[in-house]
């Protein structure tokens, strides 16, 4: 049975706080969908959510091990932000991998004249007909970002819901759905392609903050009383 | 440190290297995820083609499924009729290829049945041979993803997540899953569908849905996308997933997580580090390689 008091409000904000965390992390993953996949477009070949919710879970396995055996939030949080980035950058790598020596062609941005991190001029190496293709450094370090976001969300969530009921499965349990909730919400807004930081795309992000902070804030409620045991 | 955690460990990694190969091979047998827009598109651009066409769900939610499905399988066998966990998780995985294959055919029946306007057909043979190479890799998939969070979660090994083994299989099947539809995808919807065009020059949207029907010799069939997917395609696939959980599990087995947890976070920051560090040269050296496009003539100066 859990007790009303103070806590149960801290609880509920660390879980708007991650899905923020979550919401804005998905804006920063360069994703291209479909045409990405054919190399049409600049980033993964992927969706958001899927890309998103792959990193960020994977962020929760690093961060449910870490809280079996330490109570330190900022540990938790950190870890699963690593674990998160971990999975990001070994798939853009890869991602990358197949671009320049599968399908043969340079990783490229086409919402930028320079790349803002490099300097390095884009429209030349843009194939014809496509919109850029493969994953540029701004994209990568981007969705390096985005990974760090989406774990340490995934994993305040975890630990908040851990505080409440103690129980592993059951929290990781609701963490995946209140992640994968923000996520999609997050994704609505980018409408299935982003680059990352430098698309133009990227500045509808104060839309995502309040759309996902009224869904945190809703699904944290249900989510406190549920795995509470009111 | 103990060398059981270490070779642990490394049958993960391993495990998780076969997973991914075997991942990215079923969904391009299948044509899942995201190229299976151009499969779709092929027959309503007027070419129809004899390629298996199942669009059952994005790829990490399928996994997911699957791999949950397997690990809830094996673990009432485990725990409620004392199986031994090999077997158990043998019969699991035949559980979730007995689901794959269910999907697939509904998926593939679906899809053709709706374009039969575009002239496009259910082919039984394909049906008959297809399916089940696609649950074989499934099954090859399944296995190993339980097979890892077996190792991660069972009492009696050294390595003790707290999750329950179904979730951290559902966690380790949706991220295999956004592995092999963001990697070993695009070598399968990005070159092998469209070889008719030249080799580095993308997919001009122009050309959308004009994928490659014909064979060597006679018409091309999934299964010779797969042969053509298993050399590059499916092999990187199983690269970024044993990366994955190999480096992931590595920073905390070098260092214990309830004595040196900072090292094991600061191992890993150094890995990203590292990673974005290699990306960098990748792409200075893929820009100089294939220089800028011979007729490009804009403003900008390469």
């Amino acid at each position: 049975m859990i007790a009303f008091d103070a806590n149960m409000v801290v609880y509920i904000l660390e879980i708007v706080i991650g899905g923020l965390f979550v919401g804005v992390g998905v804006h920063f993953v360069p994703v291209g969908g479909a045409p990405a996949a054919m190399a049409q477009a600049t980033g993964v070949g992927t969706g958001t959510v899927q890309l998103a919710a792959g990193s960020g879970l994977t962020g929760l396995l690093s961060a449910g091990l870490m809280m079996s055996v330490t109570d330190n939030m900022l540990m938790i949080v950190i870890s699963g932000a690593v674990g998160a980035m971990i999975m990001m950058d070994a798939t853009m790598i890869v991602g990358n991998w197949v671009y320049i020596y599968g399908v043969g062609v340079p990783p490229v941005s086409a919402k930028t004249d320079y790349d803002p991190i490099t300097k390095d001029p884009q429209p030349p190496y843009i194939s014809p007909g496509t919109v850029g293709h493969g994953i540029p450094t701004v994209s990568y370090v981007s969705g390096t970002i985005g990974g760090l976001l989406g774990g340490a969300g995934g994993s305040l969530i975890y630990y908040s819901l851990m505080n409440i009921n103690e129980n592993p499965g059951l929290s990781g349990f609701f963490a995946i759905g209140i992640f994968v909730v923000n996520a999609v919400l997050a994704s609505y807004n980018i409408q299935g392609t982003i680059e990352g930081f430098h698309d133009p795309k990227f500045k509808r992000v104060p839309k995502a903050i309040q759309a996902c902070a009224a869904a945190s804030l809703i699904i944290g409620i249900i989510a406190v009383l549920i795995t509470g045991g009111v | 440190m103990d060398m059981v955690s270490m070779g642990l460990l490394a049958a993960m990694g391993a495990l998780a290297t076969v997973a991914g190969a075997s991942e990215d091979l079923e969904s391009d047998v299948g044509s899942q995820s995201n190229p299976n827009s151009q499969v779709q598109l092929a027959a309503q651009v007027g070419k129809p083609h004899r390629i298996y066409n199942k669009a059952v769900s994005g790829e990490p939610p399928s996994n997911a499924l699957y791999a949950a499905l397997a690990a809830v399988t094996a673990s009432v066998l485990m725990s409620g009729y004392g199986m031994n966990a090999f077997f158990a998780i043998a019969i699991g995985a035949v559980v979730a290829a007995l689901f794959n294959g269910i999907y697939s055919v509904t998926a593939y029946m679906g899809r053709n049945t709706s374009q039969a306007r575009f002239n496009q057909h259910v082919y039984l043979d394909i049906l008959r041979t297809h399916t089940t190479t696609i649950m074989a890799h499934a099954y090859i998939t399944v296995f190993c993803v339980v097979s890892i969070s077996y190792i991660m979660t069972a009492d009696w090994l050294p390595i003790q997540h707290p999750f329950p083994m179904p979730l951290v299989a559902f966690i380790w099947g949706l991220a295999i899953g956004a592995i092999g539809s963001s990697t070993g995808d695009v070598h399968y919807g990005a070159e092998r569908e469209f070889q008719n065009y030249p080799f580095g020059s993308g997919l001009n949207a122009a050309n959308s849905g004009d994928i490659v029907r014909k064979a060597e010799a006679g018409l091309r069939s999934s299964i010779d996308n797969a042969w053509f997917c298993a050399k590059f395609g499916g092999p990187a696939t199983g690269m970024a997933f044993g990366l994955t959980v190999f480096l992931d599990n590595w920073r905390t087995t070098i260092f214990d997580p309830a004595t040196q947890g900072w090292f094991a976070i600061l191992t890993g920051v150094v890995i990203v580090i590292l990673f974005n560090v290699y990306n960098r040269i990748l792409e200075v050296r893929a820009r100089k390689r294939y220089g800028p496009y011979p007729e490009y003539a804009g403003e900008i100066e390469a």
